[in-house]
């Protein structure tokens, strides 16, 4: 914390001296011990972390949300749920693929098991993009969706004849 | 809910109708009509009328005048079907037998006619025409009592008087005697004691009743009071039957002498010829007869008066060989001062079904009225433009190795390459005019075109004719005359039977007719070139035995021919040509007995190079009481391909078909103590024999029709109950499951199907069924429906379809079918032929073009029409009035525009990393 200190310091300030000494004495009245509180530090920390727990669980959290949108828009096949299920269906997969930026945010020590609950929600998510799809019948999901693929049977007799000529 | 239903289906219908109809400017575009009047059977060349024309009445109970210049028609009047419609006489006035004694009425006076027609025997209707137009002007009518022997009745028209002549074989003759136009009896009936008659030796000419006995003829004057009997004696016993010669009263021919039984009519002696006709010239009765020899027709003159020869009147010519043998019918004579023998039409019947014109010594035109009878048709594509053959060439070279590729990359390029050189060389010499001359076929126009719509249309005739016809434009390319070959017992036909197609560019189309030998009854096999005309491969092969059934095998491998396998009268089996024996291993044949209603499936075989047959199965549908008669019977067509193998439901699942190919349609109908008559479906696989499903109607006869396709039978018939037509449809499903996706084999027989089934009302008489046909298909099918009024109606199968809900379901709903409605619509909008009404509709045929959206419609009748039909419109096709200009315009300036506004934005851009 105190290098980020120095380095904000930096910026502002253009050390003239060069000196490699750096033990220079503190000023008068200056007691370190009282400027850095430990229990801050450590409050700090646990605000990051639980900004960062709520980033990976902001997926989950929105899924009553798409719940909600879902039950409302119908299964109606019009350009608004479509719209409402497309987005619902790709914002959440260019999420996943947009987790290692995201994450990077937040790395500390629980950073794995934050990214392992921000991917299964976007999973979630997309689970359940799918599902109105489904529900929509976008998806080839029944056997009369590939019918035209179907193959006609090969004849394995022919035949010939009719009515007799004599 | 139910009315908003009917609603509903009732705008979908119409709207469906719509879409099928023609544009006003596409009349005719796409189809043509040929009008006929059948076999010649009377005629009366006029040609010192104010208006020359020639009347004729034929075997198909047509009368009609024909344009003497053209042979066009300038009316006809179709009468009613046969018996009713059977033409006894017709007789124009001003021309009787003894035309001086004719009181021909003044023309308007309420006695008079210009022509008289008697038709029918039960009733007999005797009708007065204006020539003029062909107008109907009066008609009286005539029942007898015993309608069976008056179908034997003649009639004869003598001064005014019409006499109905009833014979009584082997005993007496009815005479009765009516005012022509009036209908008034004039007394009672006499009869005449006249033991020796019979039906086969005996024949009316004029007003003499003249029957051979032996070595004389004996004859009777039935006009005359005294019912005198005239013996004549003849020099031998005739051979064949006696004709009487139109024209001269009491004056027959015996074996190709005329021969007077008539004291007051004497005729030349000495003359021997096939056909005789008595017409006027120069104001003087003439004999003509004609005779034709080793292709060259003769036609000599006599003056009756006194035997001496008109030489005006002497011609020869030479006669082409597809008319086959003519038979002179009439002639007349314009009369002028000084006429010349150049003034004189004669007009013959051929065997070919043709009427021949004959003037000055050639053919001035003829007429093919054996269309009126076309029993068969196939359309044949069109051979390839030569360049694009070579190019067919090399796709087949390409395909063929695909081992050397690497080398034949190299080798296909070179071959392209020259390919090229010499079609730019043949242009080039094309334009500069040193190209090598045409072929005929590319003379004619008869090259195929992209679209594999232009195709020739063969139609084989019930006269042996056969016609190769222009499908787009109606002109007929070649006529061929098959004398002697008739067609097979139990009304079965001739069959036309394409061997090889166009495909197969250096080897020609090969068709081939197969027949009976008229002489004993032997099968005929008749090759020829579909494109040419030509006799081909062999050409007329007379088999030595009789032909029970045949099929279609499939193609050899070095010529590309299909195999005919002929089953004969002993059930041995043979195939032509033979090299294709082996194909035949492994088929079925089935025979099906009409009166008996039994069938039998035969399996063939080959081994050792020996072919045998085997009976495997036998049916009986002839019920318990073995009356049931085969009335239709109904497979589906060889070249279908089914696209679609199943139907999707309200809940997306499948309801798979069951497409069989190998089962066959059969209805049988029998009368009934309870139920007047009855008529059984039987649907039988024909390889296994076995029932698949029977359905019977009470109460129902024919007519019917019958169409077989992919998973659906339709058929039409007749309610007795109701008196009115009904339509029944049968789909058959094999489930939500298929037993056997990949192969389809009838003898591991899969589960009997589910079958949906509905009935329609159809307010029409139904003549003729058929379903379209396409390439791959994937085009909806549409059931073509020809009517008793000769028009032909589209009718949608979503329409027909059985699994039309009743009640408002939304399964149905989902599924797409229209709600169930009872009657059908046949709205105007969908009659594919407009007001080009096909007269005695009998058939339509249909066959796939090379656009999977149309299908090719030939319907037959005594007229032909020949169009395209496109069930769910032309979907690969641009629209005709597609806009090219317009496309191209926009094409280029948005091409353009871009352009400009790229190397703007690039100069921008320059500007700005300047700024």
């Amino acid at each position: 914390m105190s290098a980020k200190q120095n380095s904000k310091k930096f910026k502002w300030a253009l050390d003239f001296t060069g000196s490699k000494n750096a033990d220079i004495p503190s000023p008068l009245g200056y007691n370190p011990s009282a400027l850095v509180n430990q229990s801050e530090v450590v409050r700090d920390q646990r605000l990051v972390i639980k900004k960062s727990w709520d980033l990976a669980l902001g997926p989950l959290k929105n899924i009553p949300m798409n719940l909600f949108i879902m039950y409302m828009s119908g299964n109606s096949i019009s350009i608004f749920p479509i719209m409402m299920v497309g987005m619902m269906l790709i914002r959440p997969i260019k999420a996943i693929f947009t987790t290692q930026v995201t994450s990077k945010m937040a790395e500390g020590a629980q950073g794995t098991g934050q990214r392992i609950v921000y991917f299964l929600g976007n999973l979630a998510n997309v689970a359940l993009a799918l599902y109105k799809c489904h529900s929509m019948g976008l998806l080839p999901t029944h056997a009369s969706d590939w019918l035209a693929f179907v193959q006609p049977q090969t004849r394995l007799e022919y035949y010939g004849g009719g009515v007799s000529f004599v | 809910m139910q009315e908003k239903w009917l609603l509903a289906g009732l705008s979908v219908a119409l709207l469906l109708g719509t879409c099928s109809a023609l544009y006003e400017d596409q009349i005719k575009k796409f189809d043509w009509r040929g009008v006929n009047v059948g076999a010649l059977k009377q005629s009366r060349v006029d040609l010192n009328h104010f208006q020359p024309r020639i009347l004729v009445s034929t075997h198909e109970g047509v009368v009609a005048s024909l344009c003497v210049k053209t042979g066009e028609l300038v009316w006809r009047q179709v009468l009613e079907q046969k018996p009713r419609g059977d033409i006894k006489l017709l007789q124009v006035s001003g021309f009787s037998d003894d035309s001086s004694e004719t009181a021909a009425a003044p023309m308007g006076s309420n006695l008079g006619f210009d022509m008289l027609t008697v038709q029918g025997h039960a009733p007999a209707l005797v009708r007065g025409w204006n020539t003029n137009m062909g107008a109907l002007e009066w008609e009286w009518s005539i029942m007898p009592i015993n309608t069976e022997r008056a179908q034997d009745a003649l009639w004869i028209y003598s001064k005014s008087v019409l006499y109905h002549v009833l014979p009584a074989w082997r005993s007496h003759l009815e005479v009765t005697a009516y005012f022509a136009s009036s209908g008034h009896s004039t007394g009672s009936t006499s009869k005449v004691i006249a033991p020796w008659i019979t039906q086969e030796s005996c024949t009316l000419s004029g007003t003499f009743y003249v029957c051979t006995e032996g070595k004389q003829l004996i004859s009777l004057d039935l006009v005359s009071k005294s019912g005198q009997v005239i013996r004549t004696s003849l020099e031998t016993e005739p051979k064949g039957k006696t004709q009487a010669l139109m024209g001269l009263n009491g004056v027959v021919i015996v074996d190709g002498k005329p021969i007077s039984v008539n004291k007051d009519q004497s005729i030349c002696g000495g003359l021997q010829s096939s056909s005789y006709a008595v017409g006027s010239f120069n104001y003087r009765k003439i004999l003509a007869y004609a005779d034709l020899s080793s292709g060259i027709l003769r036609i000599n003159a006599l003056y009756l008066d006194n035997c001496a020869p008109a030489a005006d009147l002497e011609q020869s010519l030479v006669f082409p060989e597809h008319f086959g043998t003519p038979s002179l019918n009439n002639f007349d004579c314009k009369q002028k001062r000084n006429g010349e023998g150049k003034n004189c039409m004669f007009l013959f019947s051929t065997t070919s079904e043709s009427i021949v014109a004959v003037q000055q010594g050639r053919v001035r035109w003829s007429r093919e009225e054996a269309l009126a009878n076309v029993i068969d048709s196939q359309f044949v594509d069109l051979p390839l433009a030569d360049s694009e053959g070579t190019l067919e060439n090399e796709m087949k070279g390409k395909a063929g190795d695909f081992t050397s590729f690497e080398r034949d990359i190299a080798s296909a390029f070179l071959r392209r390459i020259t390919t090229q050189a010499v079609q730019i060389r043949s242009l080039f010499l094309h334009v500069i005019g040193l190209g090598p001359p045409p072929t005929d076929t590319q003379r004619a126009g008869l090259v195929r075109d992209s679209f594999g719509l232009h195709k020739m249309l063969v139609l084989l005739t019930r006269a042996g004719k056969i016609f190769g016809i222009d499908n787009v434009s109606g002109k007929h390319h070649w006529q061929l005359y098959l004398s002697n070959v008739i067609g097979f017992a139990n009304d079965e036909q001739m069959r036309l039977i394409v061997q090889r197609s166009a495909k197969h560019f250096p080897l020609q189309p090969l068709c081939t007719i197969l027949g009976k030998n008229a002489v004993n009854g032997n099968g005929v096999l008749y090759r020829f070139n579909p494109i040419t005309g030509k006799v081909a491969e062999g050409g007329l092969v007379q088999l030595d035995y009789k032909i029970k059934q045949l099929s279609l095998l499939g193609e050899t491998e070095n010529d590309f021919v299909k195999g005919i396998l002929l089953l004969d009268a002993s059930n041995k089996v043979h195939v032509y040509p033979e090299h294709a024996t082996p194909l035949a291993d492994g088929m079925y044949l089935y025979t099906a007995d009409v009166k008996s209603a039994e069938l039998a499936g035969y399996f063939v075989k080959y081994a050792g190079g020996q072919l045998s047959s085997t009976h495997i199965w036998n049916a009986r549908l002839g019920g318990h009481n073995s009356e049931q008669q085969i009335i239709g019977v109904a497979g589906k067509n060889p070249i279908e391909h089914v696209h679609s193998q199943g139907r999707v439901l309200g809940d997306r699942s499948v309801l798979y078909k069951y497409i069989n190919p190998n089962l066959v349609a059969f209805v049988t109908q029998a009368p009934d103590s309870t139920h007047k008559s009855v008529l059984n479906l039987y649907l039988v696989d024909v390889v296994s024999g076995s029932v698949v499903f029977t359905m019977t109607h009470r109460k129902v006869r024919a007519p019917l029709s019958i169409v077989h396709s992919e998973n659906w039978l339709a058929y039409s018939y007749f309610n007795e109950k109701l008196r009115r037509t009904e339509i029944t449809t049968i789909e058959l499903y094999e489930g939500k499951t298929q037993a056997n996706s990949s192969v389809w084999s009838s003898l591991q027989a899969p589960p009997m199907p589910l079958v949906e089934r509905q009935s329609y009302i159809l307010p029409t008489i139904v003549e003729a069924l058929r379903e379209t046909i396409t390439e791959r298909g994937i085009t909806n099918k549409h059931v073509l429906i020809g009517t008793a009024s000769g028009s032909i109606v589209e009718m949608p199968w979503h329409l027909l379809d059985p699994r039309r809900p009743i009640a408002s379901t939304t399964q149905g709903r989902e599924e797409g079918a229209i709600p169930y409605i009872p009657e059908l619509p046949l709205p105007t909008e969908s009659h594919i032929n407009y007001n080009q009404t096909v007269a005695r509709l009998r058939n339509i045929y249909t066959a796939p073009s090379g656009l999977e959206s149309t299908c090719l419609v030939v319907a037959t009748g005594l007229d032909l029409f020949v169009t395209r039909v496109a069930p769910s419109k032309t979907f690969d096709l641009l629209k005709e009035d597609f806009d090219y200009i317009l496309i191209s315009i926009v094409l280029v300036a948005l091409t353009s525009g871009s352009l400009i506004v790229k190397h703007l934005a690039s100069r921008k851009l320059l500007k700005q990393a300047w700024k």
